[in-house]
């Protein structure tokens, strides 16, 4: 077996929001084809790091790196960078006066120059990916919070990333539209993608995840494979956590 | 109204379509044919039916031209009073704030009269005076209607098309505007309308709109009931054919279904 290769590499990377720290020092790499997992308290800094992977959040100091290159201001490597990493978000972000269909097709029209044609083409190959084919042409508030969470990720991997970025992707959903889309992680993981999912789902980080992560307090307090991490967690803080999550 | 006239089974765009058309050829008619029309009126409105039509043109040319600089102008001021950089900011804050907080009729005076003694040579006519002073006025109203608009695009909308790697024109042209704008359409109808009536105002400085129009036969004739109620009702047909269009607009954009 090859050695993994890192392809988003964080070194020392710090955050504050005002007074308050929300990362401290966070160092860490996420490897090609691996799903990594990223739990923890709400504000322990997980969403913020995720954030500034592709710059929605521009750290205070240290550096990420994708594929060697730091991610900086510069626009034309963040542009490219963006292009390599897929972001999905827990209140789903579909643009409100497009259907499902040109959401999807709207990053590859303006950044690829594709035909509209050749471009729907393409978002419709993605939309069958996630299920949903047969409501292409809806817009998003005729959907349910399940049905545009999927549209979501179809937009997401409409620039083909090397990396998806999932921020808490079911937390805004009812209890029985939580499988569907973490069926399309699933299937996205089996794939080979590579993946950082920050969630509270214990039970998918058990099953899917290579590496969880356990944020606290703005540092990475724990970095296990699920099995040992689950099994036999560091200290009484994560045990306590995973206690609290009820698996 | 229009809205209503078509058949239930034609789509959303259909409909809105429609009515735009009907609106626009309605308004062309009426402004082809109003003086006909006001010659078959008695008197003293028959004999000067050509001079109202002439002053409902006038009006409504003013009120097109002066509307669109001002629609220019408002998303320029509403930009500026969002930029990141504060000299934009503070000079479209200026702006807002001296034109909100001065009367028209004192605005379209002063660039008709003052103007030209501050820059010398710089004498205009007394119709691009008043386009000059109305597209101001009704810029700066604008501009707080799309500033509106804008800040209620949600951010995550912003976020979304950032992450994707989408330019910042991208960003705006395809994701923020369209959104701001629907939202901004109600407000910046109101602005367009009261526009439309304002113009009346110009007559202070002598263009032959409507109004003044209509005062100086009332002042020949002495006849102010007739040529008065003449003058009302046609501002009326002009603000109802406006409204038909913004409404066809509006239901043009409505994608959620919302206005019933």
């Amino acid at each position: 077996m090859n050695a993994p290769t890192p392809y988003i590499v964080a070194e020392n990377v710090c955050k504050s929001f005002g007074t308050n720290q929300v990362l401290k020092d966070v160092s860490t790499h996420f490897n090609t084809g691996e799903v990594t997992v990223i739990i923890g308290a709400s504000g322990s800094g997980k969403s913020t790091l995720l954030r500034a992977i592709n710059r929605l959040e521009p750290h205070d100091s240290g550096i990420i790196r994708i594929g060697g290159v730091p991610v900086t201001d510069d626009p034309r490597t963040l542009q490219q960078q963006r292009c390599e990493v897929g972001m999905v978000f827990q209140q789903f972000n579909l643009f409100g006066h497009m259907n499902a269909l040109d959401n999807v097709a709207l990053a590859p029209r303006r950044l690829r120059h594709l035909a509209r044609a050749q471009a729907n083409e393409q978002a419709m190959t993605l939309l069958r990916r996630v299920g949903m084919q047969d409501h292409a042409q809806k817009y998003p508030w005729q959907l349910s919070g399940g049905q545009q969470q999927r549209v979501a990720i179809a937009r997401a991997l409409a620039m083909a990333p090397k990396v998806m970025l999932f921020d808490e992707p079911t937390s805004a959903l009812d209890p029985e539209m939580v499988q569907e889309v973490l069926d399309v992680m699933r299937e996205l993981a089996r794939g080979g993608m590579t993946m950082i999912v920050v969630t509270h789902e214990m039970g998918f980080a058990r099953e899917v995840a290579d590496r969880v992560l356990f944020f606290d307090k703005g540092r990475i307090a724990h970095d296990a494979p699920p099995a040992e991490f689950f099994n036999n967690p560091g200290n009484d803080r994560i045990r306590a956590f995973i206690g609290r999550m009820g698996t | 109204m229009l809205i209503a006239l078509w058949p239930r089974h034609w789509s959303r765009p259909q409909r809105s379509n429609a009515t735009l058309v009907a609106a626009l050829v309605l308004m062309v008619f009426m402004l082809a044919l109003l003086g006909q029309i006001l010659s078959f009126f008695p008197e003293p409105i028959g004999s000067n039916a050509q001079a109202f039509s002439d002053g409902a043109r006038t009006t409504l040319w003013l009120t097109l031209v002066s509307g669109a600089v001002g629609l220019v102008l408002g998303t320029a001021a509403a930009l500026a009073r969002t930029a990141r950089w504060i000299g934009l900011r503070w000079l479209a804050g200026f702006y807002i704030w001296a034109i909100r907080g001065t009367p028209l009729l004192v605005q379209i005076l002063f660039v008709y009269f003052a103007l030209p003694v501050l820059v010398p040579g710089l004498n205009l006519p007394d119709f691009a005076a008043a386009v000059v002073a109305l597209g101001l006025n009704v810029g700066a109203y604008n501009a707080e209607a799309i500033r509106a608009g804008l800040l209620a695009v949600p951010r995550g909308q912003t976020e979304a098309a950032r992450a994707l790697g989408l330019g910042r024109g991208h960003v705006f042209f395809d994701v923020v505007f369209p959104q701001a704008f629907k939202i901004s359409l109600p407000p910046l109808v109101s602005n367009f309308v009261a526009l439309l009536k304002d113009s009346s105002l110009a007559y202070a400085i002598g263009v032959v709109e409507l109004t003044n129009v209509g005062n100086r036969i009332q002042s020949a004739t002495f006849q102010p009931i007739a040529t008065l109620t003449t003058v009302a009702l046609t501002y009326l047909l002009l603000t109802t054919l406006v409204t038909q269009l913004s409404n066809a607009i509006e239901h043009r954009f409505d994608v959620e279904g919302r206005i019933q």
